[in-house]
C-alpha cells in the first residue's frame, strides 16, 4: 500500500475501511440471524435482531461523520478520495441492509403464532442463505480490495432474482390452494422481497468496490431478470 | 481459562481437567508465551529472548505439574526441546491459532493479527503478519470477545459461523495474554465444530426425509398384503402380479434408503477437500462403459470425445467423481426420447469466469453452485447435454432440492430405463459432491430442446 507523509492520514483511512467492514459484519449477522429466527420460530432472537438495528444506524452516522471530517481536513485525492466516498456509499447500503433484515425479523414474529409452513420457510431459508453468502462475498472483496471478486458478485445477482421468482410462484400457488394461508404467505412474500433487495444492495456494494479499486464502473449492463410479472394467470382476467 | 490463570497469577489450585487436554494446552501456552516474549524483545539480544522464553516455559511447566499431580509422566518437559523447539510448537498445532494485538480500547480498527500459525493462515488466506483483524473476521460477536480479552482481561468462547458455500462452524476462544508495552494481546484459538453440528442436522433431516418418502410405498405394500390375505387369497394370477408390484416397491425403497445414505455420507465429508488425482476424461470413459447397456435399452446414443491423457487431471475422489458423471448421464438418458443422443464434453484449463460462462446463448441459465473465487485455480469442465423436454426457467433453482422431481420423469414409463425411478436425490448428491471438490455446477435449458448440466472441478497442477 502506498503511504503518505502524514502517518495519521493513513491511519484514518484504514480506520474508516475497518469501520465499514465492522458495520458489514453487523449487517451480515443481522441478515443470518433474522433468517434463523424465522426458521426456528425464535421470538427472542427476532427481538434481538430488531433491537440491534439501532447499533447499525449509529455506526452508519459515525462512518459518515468520520468520512466527511476526513474529506474536510485531508482533502483526499484519487484513490484516497474514491476510498472515502466508497465508504460513505457502502455504509449507506449496509444501513439499508440492516433495515431490511429488521423487517424480515419483524415479519417472522408475525408467523410464530400460525401453523408452520415448513416447505415455504425452507425455501425462504435457502434464499436467505444465498443472499447472506453474496453479502459475505462482497464484503470479503471489499476488505481484500479485490475488484474481480466483487465483479463475480455483481454478475450473480440474477441467481437471487431467479430464486425470488420461483418463491413468488410457489407462494401464489399456496395461497390459491388454501386461502387460510394468505396472511402467513403475505409475510413470507414480503420477506422474500426484502431478501431480494438485500441482494440488490450487495450488487450496489460490488459496484462501489469495483469503482474504489479500479476507478471505473463495471462494464456492461447490470444483469437483470424480468420481474415475475404474472407467473400465474390472474383469476378473473379471462 | 484455568491453565492461563494458573502460571500467570501463581494460583496453584488443583484443576480437574483431563490429562491429555491439559497437556495440549500447556504446549500451546508454552510456545505462545515464548513467542510473545520474543516478539516483545525484538530489539534486545536474541539470547535474552531465548532466556525469557525458556524461563516462562519452565514456570508454566512447573506450575502445570503442580496443578496436575496425577498427570501421566509425559507432562515432564522434554529436556532436549529448548527455546526454539518451544517456539515451534504453535506452528505445529493442527488447529488455527492467532495472536491479536490492540492499543486503543475504542478503536476496533487497530486490532492486528501479529501471529497466525499455518492452519490459521490457510483459513483466512493471510499473508505475512501483521494484518488487520477486521479484514479477516467481521463477526460482531467474535470482535466483542476479542475486545473483552484484550481490555477486560476475560476469556470467552463464541460460536462463529462464517457462512460461504462450505458452511463451516468454528468455536473461537479468546484468551488474554500478557501485554507488551501499551499493546494488549490475546490469543484466538479455533476449534472446528462443523462435524458435530452437521451430524446433528443430518440426523434430523434424515429422519424427516426418510419417514416422509417411505410412507407412500409402505402404505401401498400394506394394501397389497391385505388384498393377498383377503380377496386374492385363491387367485394365483393376481398374486403373481401383486408380488411383482410389491417387489418393485421394495426395490424402490431400498434405492431410496441407499441414496439417502450416500447423500448423508457425502454431506458429512463436504468440508474435507479430497486429495487424490483423477483423470476426469478417463473417469467419464469408464462411466460410459458401465452405462452402455442402459443407454442401449433406452435406444439413446452416448457421444464423448476423450481429452488427451493428463489434460483433464483434477483433484478429487475417483468414486465420487464417477458418481457425479453417472447421475448426470443417467438423468440425461432418462429425459432423452428413444433415438436421441446425449452429448458429453470435457474441457480443461478454464478460468472460473470461463467455466461459468454460458455455452448456449439462447438458453435460460442457472448456476446451482459456484465455488469461492480463487484466481489461481483453473477448472476442468464436464457438460452433459440431453435432447429431452428441457426444464422451465422457474424450476431451475429448485433442481438440487431433495426429492424435487421435474415433471416428465414419471416413474415406470419408457423414459425410465433400467426401471430406476428417480429418488429425487440424484442432483442433490451431485451438488454436495461437487461442493466437496470446491467445484461448481450450472444448468442451462431451452424448453422443448433439452438441457445442459455443467460441472467443473479444480484442475490438478502438473507438479
Amino acid at each position: 500500500m502506498n503511504s503518505h507523509i502524514v502517518k495519521a492520514y493513513d491511519e484514518e483511512l484504514n480506520h474508516l475501511t475497518a469501520e465499514v467492514a465492522r458495520m458489514g459484519g453487523l449487517a451480515e449477522a443481522q441478515v443470518s440471524e433474522a433468517i434463523a429466527s424465522m426458521a426456528r420460530r425464535d421470538a427472542t432472537l427476532a427481538q434481538q435482531v430488531i433491537d440491534r438495528d439501532l447499533k447499525i444506524d449509529a455506526l452508519h452516522l459515525d462512518i459518515e461523520h468520520k468520512a466527511i471530517r476526513l474529506i474536510a481536513l485531508r482533502q483526499p485525492m484519487a484513490d484516497d478520495l474514491r476510498r472515502t466516498v466508497a465508504a460513505i456509499k457502502i455504509a449507506q447500503d449496509l444501513e439499508r441492509v440492516g433495515d431490511l433484515a429488521r423487517s424480515v425479523a419483524k415479519r417472522g414474529l408475525g408467523l410464530i403464532d400460525g401453523e408452520p409452513l415448513t416447505p415455504l420457510t425452507r425455501s425462504i431459508e435457502r434464499m436467505g442463505k444465498l443472499v447472506a453468502d453474496r453479502l459475505k462475498d462482497v464484503l470479503d472483496a471489499y476488505s481484500a480490495g479485490h475488484a474481480e471478486r466483487a465483479l463475480q458478485v455483481w454478475r450473480s445477482d440474477e441467481e437471487i432474482d431467479e430464486h425470488y421468482n420461483a418463491l413468488f410462484r410457489e407462494l401464489l400457488t399456496y395461497m390459491m390452494e388454501d386461502p387460510r394461508t394468505i396472511a402467513a404467505c403475505t409475510h413470507l412474500l414480503f420477506m422474500a422481497k426484502n431478501l431480494e433487495r438485500i441482494g440488490d444492495h450487495a450488487t450496489n456494494i460490488a459496484e462501489q468496490v469495483h469503482y474504489e479499486v479500479t476507478g471505473r464502473e463495471p462494464e456492461g449492463a447490470r444483469p437483470r431478470t424480468p420481474a415475475p410479472a404474472a407467473p400465474i394467470d390472474e383469476p378473473g382476467r379471462d | 481459562m484455568a491453565l492461563f490463570d494458573t502460571p500467570l497469577l501463581g494460583d496453584r489450585r488443583p484443576h480437574r481437567l483431563a490429562g491429555p487436554h491439559m497437556l495440549a494446552l500447556a504446549a500451546v501456552a508454552l510456545g505462545l508465551v515464548a513467542l510473545v516474549a520474543m516478539a516483545g524483545l525484538r530489539t534486545e539480544v536474541v539470547a535474552a529472548a531465548l532466556f525469557a522464553g525458556g524461563a516462562a516455559a519452565w514456570a508454566i511447566l512447573s506450575s502445570a505439574r503442580a496443578a496436575l499431580p496425577t498427570a501421566p509422566a509425559a507432562v515432564e518437559p522434554a529436556p532436549g526441546l529448548g527455546a526454539a523447539g518451544v517456539a515451534a510448537l504453535p506452528l505445529a498445532l493442527p488447529d488455527p491459532v492467532m495472536i491479536v494485538e490492540g492499543v486503543e480500547p475504542d478503536g476496533a480498527g487497530d486490532r492486528r493479527i501479529i501471529f497466525a500459525n499455518p492452519p490459521a493462515r490457510a483459513l483466512y488466506r493471510l499473508g505475512e503478519p501483521p494484518s488487520l483483524l477486521l479484514t479477516s473476521i467481521r463477526d460482531p460477536e467474535v470482535l466483542e470477545a476479542v475486545d473483552e480479552a484484550l481490555f477486560g482481561g476475560t476469556a470467552r468462547t463464541v460460536l462463529h459461523l462464517p457462512g460461504g458455500v462450505q458452511d463451516r462452524a468454528w468455536r473461537i476462544s479468546a484468551r488474554p495474554l500478557p501485554p507488551a508495552g501499551d499493546a494488549h494481546r490475546c490469543l484466538l484459538h479455533f476449534r472446528d465444530e462443523t462435524d458435530s453440528r452437521r451430524v446433528e442436522r443430518m440426523r434430523a433431516d434424515f429422519l424427516a426425509n426418510a419417514s416422509h418418502e417411505l410412507r407412500t410405498p409402505l402404505a401401498s405394500l400394506g394394501g397389497f398384503i391385505e388384498t393377498l390375505k383377503g380377496p386374492a387369497r385363491d387367485d394365483p394370477k393376481a398374486q403373481d402380479r401383486f408380488l411383482d408390484i410389491m417387489a418393485d416397491q421394495v426395490s424402490r425403497m431400498s434405492r431410496l434408503v441407499g441414496d439417502l445414505m450416500s447423500l448423508s455420507r457425502v454431506e458429512l465429508n463436504e468440508h474435507i477437500p479430497p486429495s487424490g488425482r483423477v483423470d476426469l476424461s478417463l473417469a467419464v470413459t469408464d462411466t460410459l462403459d458401465a452405462m452402455t447397456p442402459i443407454a442401449r435399452e433406452a435406444e439413446v446414443r452416448l457421444s464423448f470425445t476423450p481429452l488427451e491423457r493428463g489434460d483433464a487431471a483434477v483433484i478429487g475422489d475417483r468414486d465420487e467423481i464417477i458418481q457425479v458423471a453417472q447421475n448426470l448421464i443417467h438423468n440425461a438418458i432418462k429425459f432423452t426420447p428413444a433415438g436421441g443422443e446425449v452429448v458429453i464434453e470435457a474441457r480443461s484449463g478454464l478460468t472460473l469466469a470461463e467455466a461459468c460462462a454460458s455455452a448456449w446463448p439462447q438458453a435460460s441459465r442457472m448456476p446451482l453452485l459456484t465455488p469461492d473465487p480463487d484466481e489461481r485455480v483453473r477448472y476442468v469442465r464436464l457438460t452433459v447435454r440431453d435432447h429431452g423436454p428441457g426444464i422451465a426457467r422457474e424450476n431451475l433453482p429448485r433442481l438440487t432440492e431433495r426429492f424435487y422431481r421435474v415433471e416428465g420423469a414419471k416413474p415406470g414409463k419408457a423414459a425410465d430405463p433400467g426401471g430406476r425411478a428417480g429418488s429425487g436425490l440424484g442432483l442433490a448428491i451431485v451438488k454436495h459432491i461437487v461442493n466437496r471438490h470446491r467445484g461448481g455446477l450450472a444448468v442451462e435449458s431451452v424448453p422443448g430442446q433439452g438441457a445442459v448440466f455443467a460441472v467443473y472441478y479444480p484442475q490438478a497442477t502438473s507438479a
